[in-house]
C-alpha cells in the first residue's frame, strides 16, 4: 500500500503492529494500517463486496492477488483474535487464494447463492450442537 | 596328579621290592628299610594331597554348576529385559506437552472473545433469515406453558435456543451472548408472568400479547420488530459504507491525500482556530463595550451637568422652558422605550437643538 497502491512491484510489507495504545503510528484518513486492514479483510467476507471487487477487475490484478496473500497474516496469532466475523472471514480468505474462486465470484448468481447459504447456516449451525 | 601319584607308588614298590630282595637274600639293611618307610610316608602324603585335590575338584565342579546356573539365570533376566524393552518401545507414546500453558490465551480472554463475536455469529432472537426452524426443531423437552404462549402470540417468531420473549420485548438483544446469561433471567420472568396472570390484572407482557392477538393477521408483521430482519454473518454493505475505507474514499474523492491526514486532528485544529477567533472577537467586543460605556457615562455626566445648569437657568427664567422639557421627555421616552439614560440623551439632543435655536 505504501509504495504505489496497485503496482506489482510494491514492497512486501510486514503485517502492521498490533495496537498497544501507541498513537505515533502514521494515520491514513485518521485510521491506522491495522484498523484499515482489519476492516478490509472482514469486508472480504461479504460475497456482495467480493462480487463488486470482481466486477471492477480487482480480483485479476496481480498486485491485488499478492495483497490477498499478504492478508493471510490474519489467520495467525496475534491478529486472529481481532476478527469479529471469524468464520466467514477465514473461509473467504482461504478460498480467495484459489484462482477459480476469484474468477467465479464475478457471477452475481454465485454471490447471491453464497449470501443465501451464509444466512441459512448462520441460523442453523447452533441448533446442531 | 596321576603321574605324581604313580611316581610315589613306584617308589614304594621299589622300596618294597628292595626290602623283599634284601629279606630273600637275608641281608636286610637299615637303609632299605628307611627308604621303604620314607616311600610309605611319601605315599600317604601324596594320598592326602590327592584327597585335597579331589575335594578341590568337587568344589570346582560345584562352583561350575553354580556358575552355569547363575549364567542361565542371567540369560533369562537379560532376555526378559530385552523383551520388556521391546514391549516398552512398542507402546505408542504421547508427546509430552510443552511446559507452561497449553494455549496462547487464557480462559478469560477466550470468553471475552466469544462474547465479542457472539453478536456476529448468532442471530438475535426471532431473526430466522426466512429459514423455517420450527419443523425440524427437536422436541425433546415437554412444552411448557410459556412455550405455547409464545407460539400462539408470535407465529412468525420461531424458537431459537436462546430466544427469550422477554428479551425481545425489552429490546435488549444487543448481545445474544452466552446462553447461560439470559436463561436465569428468562426463568425469573416466566415466574413473574405466571404470578401476575393468576393474581393481578395483566402486566406488560400479557397486555402486549392480547394486543397482538387482536390484530388482524396482515397487520401482525407491522408490530413485529423482527419481521423481515435478516442476520448476516459478515459485515453488511451499510457497515462497509460506514467504515474507515469508505471514509478514505470520500477523502480521495474530495481531493485530499489520506496519507497522514487525520480528520479528527483537522477537526480539532479547526475547532481550536474557531475558538481562538471567537475569543478574539469576544475580547474585541468587550473592549468596544467598555469604550462605549465609558463614552456613555461621560455623556451622561455631561448631560446631567447641563441639565443642572439649565434647571438653575429655568428657575430664574420661568415656566416656558419647563413645558418644553416635558415635551422633549415624552418624545424621548416614546421613541423606542430605550433605557433611561437614552431618554436623557434624547432630551439632551433636543435640548441642544433648542438651546441652539434659542
Amino acid at each position: 500500500m505504501e509504495s504505489g497502491p496497485m503496482s506489482v512491484d510494491s514492497a512486501v510489507l510486514d503485517p502492521p503492529a498490533v495496537p498497544e495504545g501507541g498513537a505515533n503510528e502514521p494515520k491514513h484518513g485518521g485510521y491506522s494500517r491495522f484498523e484499515l486492514e482489519l476492516e478490509f479483510v472482514q469486508s472480504l467476507a461479504n460475497p456482495q463486496y467480493l462480487n463488486y471487487l470482481a466486477a471492477r477487475k480487482f480480483l485479476t490484478n496481480p498486485a491485488f492477488i499478492a495483497y490477498l496473500d499478504y492478508l493471510q497474516y490474519w489467520t495467525r496469532p496475534p491478529y486472529l483474535k481481532y476478527l469479529t466475523y471469524p468464520t466467514a472471514t477465514l473461509k473467504m480468505l482461504e478460498i480467495l487464494q484459489q484462482e477459480k474462486f476469484r474468477q467465479d465470484i464475478i457471477s452475481p448468481d454465485l454471490a447471491q447463492a453464497m449470501i443465501m447459504e451464509g444466512m441459512k447456516t448462520a441460523v442453523e449451525w447452533h441448533r446442531e450442537g | 596328579m596321576d603321574k605324581d601319584m604313580d611316581g610315589r607308588f613306584e617308589r614304594l614298590e621299589k622300596g618294597i621290592d628292595n626290602m623283599v630282595n634284601a629279606l630273600v637274600k637275608n641281608n636286610p639293611s637299615d637303609k632299605v628299610a628307611e627308604d621303604l618307610l620314607a616311600a610309605e610316608a611319601e605315599l600317604s602324603r601324596g594320598l592326602k594331597l590327592l584327597e585335597t585335590h579331589q575335594n578341590n575338584y568337587a568344589r570346582i565342579q560345584q562352583l561350575r554348576q553354580e556358575t552355569s546356573l547363575l549364567d542361565t539365570q542371567i540369560k533369562d533376566i537379560a532376555s526378559s529385559l530385552w523383551n520388556m524393552r521391546k514391549e516398552l518401545k512398542a507402546i505408542p507414546t504421547t508427546t509430552k506437552p510443552p511446559d507452561g500453558s497449553k494455549h496462547e490465551f487464557t480462559t478469560a480472554e477466550l470468553l471475552a472473545y466469544a462474547r465479542r463475536i457472539s453478536r456476529n455469529t448468532l442471530p438475535p432472537p426471532g431473526v430466522t433469515n426466512g429459514v423455517d426452524l420450527s419443523t425440524s426443531q427437536p422436541s425433546t423437552q415437554p412444552p411448557d406453558p410459556e412455550d405455547s404462549f409464545r407460539l400462539q402470540t408470535q407465529p412468525s417468531q420461531t424458537q431459537t435456543p436462546n430466544t427469550s420473549i422477554n428479551l425481545s420485548f425489552n429490546g435488549t438483544v444487543s448481545t445474544p451472548g452466552p446462553i447461560s446469561a439470559p436463561t436465569p433471567n428468562m426463568t425469573t420472568n416466566n415466574n413473574d408472568t405466571q404470578h401476575t396472570t393468576t393474581q393481578l390484572p395483566p402486566s406488560q407482557p400479557p397486555t402486549k400479547a392480547t394486543a397482538e392477538a387482536r390484530l388482524p393477521l396482515h397487520l401482525k408483521p407491522a408490530v413485529d420488530a423482527t419481521h423481515d430482519a435478516t442476520f448476516l454473518p459478515w459485515p453488511s454493505e451499510a457497515h462497509i459504507r460506514q467504515g474507515g475505507l469508505a471514509a478514505i474514499q470520500r477523502l480521495v474523492d474530495a481531493g485530499i491525500d489520506p496519507r497522514g491526514y487525520d480528520p479528527a486532528e483537522e477537526e480539532r485544529k479547526r475547532k481550536a482556530e474557531e475558538q481562538a477567533k471567537k475569543e478574539a472577537e469576544e475580547r474585541a467586543r468587550q473592549e468596544r463595550d467598555a469604550a462605549e460605556r465609558r463614552m456613555r457615562e461621560e455623556r451622561e455626566r455631561m448631560a446631567r451637568e447641563r441639565e443642572r445648569a439649565r434647571q438653575m437657568e429655568g428657575a430664574g427664567a420661568g415656566g416656558g422652558g419647563g413645558a418644553e422639557r416635558r415635551d422633549s421627555v415624552a418624545i424621548g421616552g416614546g421613541a423606542a422605550r430605550k433605557p433611561k439614560q437614552f431618554t436623557f440623551l434624547g432630551g439632551d439632543d433636543d435640548d441642544d437643538d433648542e438651546e441652539d435655536e434659542d
